[in-house]
């Protein structure tokens, strides 16, 4: 596996849920409202310690986007997704940004969510409401 | 001086025909008298005459190289390897005496020190510089002075300076000090008798080699003129090679020199299997004589390697609770620092394999480790973001506390002991000046992983997260002067370094298991290895052996690499024709 390099961050963090990794921090949160298939998803600013995928062009719920799967560099897990380019103009204040699936990941207070029966099905992404 | 030219003997001039051509007047043969009217003497204008015949006396493939002028200094040569003989025989069968027969006679004057006459002769030999015979003649009148003034023939020496050294009108600072030596005649500038006088032939040929250097090359070919040439010639090839990785030992006059690409190890040699996991750093000693790995397997192993370069295990190092991360070596090489990941620092002897020192701080985990330039003492970096300075007894000398990473830090001192870098926040670099107390920054725009300082301390290698290295230039204001690509990097610590012949080589690891090789002015990679079964952490290029390159890998092994021995052969085979290279670095 090699000495894996991964950052530290300091405050509020929200690590991977399998090895707890830091992914994110507390402040860097822009949205709450996202959804994806295991439910609630954050839109996060900056995202450390992921592995970016291949680019593809995903239709959203808010239109067609250009995202690129994240993975935690601790365990190969995905956690999220990022948003490379935005095709309508509203959207492209996502662009750079990276959404971590809630499901994922532990909060800072090292709470877990777990799937509710109402958990989204229809797709993912939302919009800042 | 090897031999000091011709005594005094007649020279029969016989014209041989050059080329073999009857076309040239082939029976010129010629005898005449030693002492011509003036200036260039007659043989000297027969010995150019056949020059306006055209390219007879041009030789090599271009042309351009004059044949006279390529026999004299030829002629010159044999003179100063000691084979006089050769010497006067080259200029009798090739007809193109070394020098006209004035400078000749000059020469023997100056060596027999018979100062009056060489002056006469000076005159005659025709220079168009009046400096220079004004020069040379001080010179001659200042030895005829000094000469006088230590038989105490004070009169005469003083007539010499006034009547003939004067109206030189040059060089007045020496005609006053030789002035105050009629005064003062202890002065020790002029030497002891004794010295001077059982050095008498030395001291005359000291004259020549001085007054050599005044006189226009044509006049008196300077002695080593063939050597000076073939050395530019060696020069050149060395500059145009552009993987140039051979020490000038080894360069030859037979052919001309071209690296290539042969020169670089890119061969397996050994694969050293002593883990039982991955390898994550390893080292050659400052000697090259040994190389330390170390290992997520909580050990680190000190190999041997022999003077024909196979590589052996020494020791292995086991104690360590945790992953070893870094080794290094102590400026003697007698030692070895090891570092546990966030744990402690063991000091090791590397005869015995023995650990003579563990280094800890209580609450704090220790993350990297460096000697102390002398050996005197061991830095490390903490887990509290602070970098701590211990005597090799464990006592605290020095400590700063700020802005470092907490995980993974790399830490590097310059030889002078005066500046530690070291990771700061995750853009940047700390350049801490010990002595001045103040802080310089290398900021990139990206996440540094690791990095690595140049053995002549000016550059610093770093290697970023988006799988770019670049290469710093320190000094007053940091900057990048190159980048390289080519080798992956997603999730690790990959390590790179500088290496080969005055480290004009770089090379890194990579996470396709591969051994990435570039020279330090191309931006592409010249080689990528491969052979390992997992990623490749770190490498180490020995610092005596150009060809010699290490690489340690997940694959739990070590690999050396050494010159493509199939490749070099088959080069050499190549290499008997003459090789024109008319351009220049590729």
């Amino acid at each position: 596996m090699g000495r894996l390099f991964v950052v530290s961050l300091e405050g509020k963090i929200y690590s991977c849920k399998h090895c707890r990794t830091h992914l994110a921090l507390s402040e860097d949160i822009v949205s709450k409202s996202f959804h994806c298939r295991h439910g609630k998803a954050y839109l996060f600013n900056k995202v450390v310690n992921v592995s970016v995928g291949v680019h593809e062009e995903r239709m959203m719920m808010t239109g067609m986007h250009t995202v690129a799967d994240i993975f935690c560099v601790g365990c190969g897990s995905i956690v999220g997704w990022r948003y490379e380019t935005a095709h309508e103009k509203l959207q492209k204040y996502k662009e750079g940004k990276s959404v971590l699936e809630r499901f994922k990941v532990s909060g800072p207070d090292g709470s877990n969510y777990w799937i509710t029966p109402e958990a989204h099905v229809g797709g993912s992404d939302a919009d800042d409401a | 001086m090897g031999g000091i030219e011709e005594s005094e003997r007649p020279l029969k001039r016989v014209k041989v025909p050059s080329g073999g051509s009857d076309s040239l007047s082939a029976n010129l043969s010629l005898t005449e008298p030693r002492e011509p009217a003036s200036g260039f003497s007659l043989r000297d204008s027969m010995a150019w005459s056949p020059s306006s015949q055209g390219d007879k006396d041009a030789i090599g493939s271009k042309g351009i190289i004059k044949r006279p002028e390529f026999i004299k200094i030829i002629t010159r040569a044999l003179y100063s390897l000691g084979y006089s003989k050769s010497g006067d025989q080259l200029q009798k069968e090739s007809g193109i005496p070394l020098h006209s027969t004035v400078v000749d006679l000059f020469r023997q004057q100056v060596v027999e020190g018979k100062w009056d006459e060489s002056v006469d002769t000076l005159h005659r030999i025709g220079l168009s510089d009046e400096y220079i015979v004004k020069s040379a003649s001080f010179m001659i009148l200042e030895q005829k002075f000094l000469e006088l003034l230590k038989k105490e023939k004070i009169k005469d020496a003083l007539s010499t300076l006034r009547n003939e050294i004067v109206p030189l009108s040059i060089n007045v600072s020496r005609v006053h000090e030789l002035a105050a030596y009629i005064i003062f005649p202890s002065s020790s500038a002029v030497g002891g008798p004794s010295s001077q006088d059982a050095a008498g032939s030395k001291s005359q040929s000291a004259i020549l080699e001085k007054l050599q250097k005044l006189f226009p090359a044509a006049i008196m070919i300077p002695e080593k003129r063939l050597e000076q040439l073939v050395e530019q010639a060696l020069d050149v090839q060395r500059d145009a090679c552009a993987y140039h990785n051979t020490f000038d030992s080894e360069l030859s006059l037979y052919s001309d020199h071209h690296c290539g690409t042969n020169h670089i190890p890119s061969q397996t040699l050994q694969v050293l299997q002593a883990h039982c996991d991955e390898v994550w750093f390893l080292q050659f000693s400052h000697n090259g004589k040994y190389l330390a790995s170390s290992s997520k397997d909580r050990s680190a192993i000190i190999w041997e390697v022999k003077d024909d370069g196979e590589v052996s295990l020494k020791h292995k190092l086991t104690g360590h609770q945790r992953e070893v991360s870094i080794v290094s070596w102590s400026p003697d090489d007698q030692q070895l620092l090891t570092c546990g990941v966030e744990e402690s620092i063991r000091r090791w002897d590397v005869n015995s394999g023995e650990c003579l020192h563990i280094y800890e701080k209580a609450g704090v985990g220790l993350i990297s480790c460096g000697w102390f330039p002398g050996g005197k003492g061991v830095f490390s970096g903490m887990t509290d973001k602070s970098i701590c300075l211990w005597d090799l007894d464990g006592r605290e000398l020095e400590s700063w506390k700020g802005q470092r990473t907490l995980k993974i830090s790399d830490i590097a001192i310059t030889d002078d002991g005066k500046r530690i870098m070291t990771m700061c926040r995750e853009n940047a670099i700390l350049l801490l000046d010990r002595e001045a107390k103040c802080e310089k920054l290398i900021k990139e725009n990206q996440m540094i992983t690791s990095f690595s300082l140049s053995k002549d301390n000016k550059y610093l290698l770093v290697n970023l997260f988006n799988q770019e290295i670049h290469l710093w230039r320190l000094g007053g204001d940091p900057d990048v002067v190159s980048r390289y690509r080519g080798h992956k990097r997603t999730r690790f610590l990959i390590r790179s370094c500088f290496g080969g012949l005055e480290q004009a080589f770089i090379a890194s690891g990579s996470e396709d298991s591969k051994v990435y090789v570039w020279h330090r002015d191309t931006p592409e990679p010249l080689f990528a290895l491969p052979g390992h079964s997992g990623a490749v952490n770190c490498v180490s290029w020995s610092p005596t052996n150009p060809h010699m390159l290490a690489s340690g890998s997940d694959d739990y092994t070590i690999r050396i690499w050494g010159l493509d021995q199939v490749k070099l052969k088959n080069r050499d085979n190549q290499k008997n024709g003459i090789n024109h290279h008319s351009k220049g670095k590729t």
